[in-house]
């Protein structure tokens, strides 16, 4: 085992905690506690757990729309995530901006952008800040399969090429864009590392129901960034598990492959693992559940019980003072 | 001194990046050409090439990494080249630089200028000579800074830097060379003041752009005709400035609004309703407009000058305000 316990440990927990954040998010929007539209992530949490555990102190990051729980591996508090989540004064934007811009600018988080792709650039961005301060960060920036065939992402691509700018571009392959196939929407089989040879960067795919492939993937990449190399791109490929959004009931596709997939469980995967290598037992496991489950509950609470944000909060972000 | 309008320009960015190293400029040509006017030329020997950086063709990438700088720290002064181009990144400057912090919360600081260079000049062609401001005003969020003397634009645009909120600052084409007194040294003008150009009694005509100069002439000749016009220069559409505009209209009870971009759901349009709305008392007859033809910019020069207002336009729609008093 080339990995420490402590390790382990904190990439399981942060694989549980999008998990259990996601799964939270489609119970209560169920219950009608979330306005809008949710973007379930189940299934996707490996890239992120993988990829953020190669994170220091000084790094950005843009993530995106799916799984948005990502945030808590950040360390974005429960309680702000819950209350942007449900559109209360206590959120980040005070309920203002939504599921899509849960975020803590403290813990390095740069925002993210609904209208995917308009905002990879935005990883360039603060990859200059990294490049100009002269230190050895990076800027994580993630897209999606979808996304990835917006021109705005191959502008960011290509700026960061000619800049050398310390970005790794993430793409999470969940194989769907809504209903479309990346099998149909793009035109090779790995829709972020097949491209990255148009702008000179070095890039590796990562199976990513295996939080420790993506891992391993993504450290090789970020130590040649923080080295000096320049940007490169990390392919990550999962399953989308639920539809688009709540209610999708996702006919466009083959429920036996859905299945198959679901077999792939990252988490499955990775608490077998963690059992097998004696670092966690079963009630281990369970406690940290729990525990995760619980302090869910409590923000949840929190954020019900927190005021809904007034006529005057509306203008209050529009410009700083 | 004496100091032309693009040399006023370069002047607020050179002395911005001499105070505060945390100044950068990039877009397309910026570095060794100096930006396809001349405004940057000699930026990036003074200030190297971390500060000074071409891009690539990549309007959306220009924006993108101007918000993501600003919002890490830096004041990044991002140039699109010409108006027009804004469209090319509408989406980015639209949802993305003015909603970051409303859509993000208070920790999200953006202070960043998107600089262009807009308006006809002379067979430019629909696609290289519009003005932008009215798209943008629709955009809460944004600041918009449209300078028409060489003394606003310098001190506008260091204000527009030393800004925590994201600026549009347009450049006039027309006005690159015209010339102005601009003082030595450091001076800010305060964003969202408007400029009395030029004092009047009769009627108030608000200006936009070269629309300024324009209005400026008209009023020279209807002096001759007896009528004395007040010139009103916003500088800055958003915020706008309404109480130096209520202020006129309190004497003259006549207004004539200016600009240069299309006539339909254009500054005029806006100012007119919010004028009515808000002033409609003292208002002693319609408001006028006066716009481009609502066509796109012909390249044939004669034509060009048909569609876009000039002075004569101008000082007949101040005749017919006060033909039509009631």
């Amino acid at each position: 085992m080339q990995y420490t316990a402590e390790f382990l440990k904190g990439v399981y927990r942060d694989l549980l905690s999008v998990r259990l954040f996601e799964e939270k998010q489609v119970e209560i929007y169920a219950l009608g506690k979330v306005p809008g539209h949710i973007h379930s992530g189940i299934g996707e949490e490996a890239t992120y757990a993988g990829v953020l555990a190669t994170r220091k102190p000084g790094d950005y990051f843009k993530i995106t729309h799916r799984p948005v729980g990502a945030s808590r591996i950040l360390g974005t508090p429960l309680e702000t995530m819950f209350g942007e989540l449900m559109g209360r004064s206590t959120g980040n934007a005070r309920g203002l901006g939504g599921v899509l811009h849960m975020v803590s600018r403290e813990n390095g988080m740069v925002g993210f952008s609904g209208t995917l792709g308009c905002d990879i650039a935005v990883a360039d961005g603060a990859a200059l800040s990294i490049q100009m301060a002269g230190t050895d960060n990076v800027s994580y920036v993630f897209y999606g399969d979808g996304t990835s065939s917006r021109g705005p992402v191959h502008e960011a691509m290509n700026l960061a090429a000619i800049w050398k700018l310390p970005v790794l571009f993430i793409c999470n392959n969940n194989q769907f864009a809504i209903s479309t196939a990346a099998s149909y929407g793009v035109p090779v089989a790995n829709p972020g590392a097949d491209r990255a040879a148009a702008y000179g960067m070095p890039a590796r795919t990562a199976d990513a129901t295996d939080a420790l492939a993506v891992y391993d993937a993504a450290k090789e990449l970020v130590d040649g960034i923080r080295a000096g190399s320049g940007p490169a791109v990390l392919d990550c490929k999962c399953y989308r598990w639920r539809g688009h959004f709540e209610g999708d009931q996702a006919k466009y596709r083959d429920p036996a492959v859905t299945e198959e997939w679901r077999k792939k469980d990252c988490v499955a995967i990775m608490e077998a693992r963690l059992q097998e290598w004696n670092v966690l037992t079963a009630e281990e496991i369970q406690r940290i559940r729990d525990e995760i489950n619980s302090e869910m509950d409590q923000a949840i609470a929190f954020a019900e019980a927190s005021p809904e944000p007034t006529v005057e909060d509306l203008y209050r972000n529009l410009y700083a003072d | 001194m004496q100091t032309t309008y693009l040399q006023a320009v370069g002047a607020a960015l050179q002395e911005e990046m001499r105070r505060d190293d945390k100044v950068l400029i990039f877009g397309e040509d910026v570095a060794e050409f100096g930006n396809i006017f001349g405004v940057t030329r000699g930026m990036l020997e003074e200030f190297g090439p971390q500060r000074v950086r071409n891009t690539s063709i990549s309007e959306t990438a220009i924006i993108g990494t101007a918000l993501g700088a600003a919002v890490t720290g830096l004041r990044p002064v991002a140039e699109l080249m010409y108006a027009d181009f804004t469209m090319v990144a509408f989406s980015e400057i639209f949802h993305c630089v003015a909603k970051w912090r409303f859509m993000h919360g208070e920790a999200y600081k953006v202070p960043l200028v998107i600089r262009c260079a807009m308006g006809s000049s002379f067979g430019a062609g629909a696609e290289h000579s519009n003005c932008v401001e009215s798209l943008f005003m629709h955009a809460p969020g944004l600041t918009i800074i449209s300078p028409t003397t060489p003394y606003d634009a310098k001190g506008l645009l260091k204000s527009a830097i030393r800004s925590d909120n994201p600026v549009l600052f347009c450049e006039h084409k027309q006005l690159y060379q015209t010339k102005g007194e601009v003082p030595d040294g450091d001076y800010t003008i305060p964003i969202g003041v408007a400029d009395v150009k030029r004092p009047g009694t009769d009627v108030t005509v608000v200006a936009v752009g070269l629309m300024v100069r324009r209005a400026l002439e008209a009023a020279e000749l209807l002096q001759k005709e007896g009528i004395s016009v007040e010139v009103i220069d916003p500088r800055t559409l958003v915020p706008f400035d309404k109480e130096t505009v209520f202020q006129s209209l309190r004497k003259t009870h006549h207004v004539v609004v200016a600009e240069e971009s299309n006539k339909t759901a254009g500054i005029g349009a806006e100012l007119a309703a919010m004028i009515q709305e808000e002033m409609y008392d003292e208002l002693d007859g319609p408001i006028g407009r006066v716009a481009a033809l609502d066509i796109p910019i012909p390249y044939n020069i004669a034509l060009e000058k048909y569609v876009i207002p000039d002075a004569g336009r101008i000082a007949e729609a101040v005749r017919a305000q006060l033909a039509r008093n009631c």
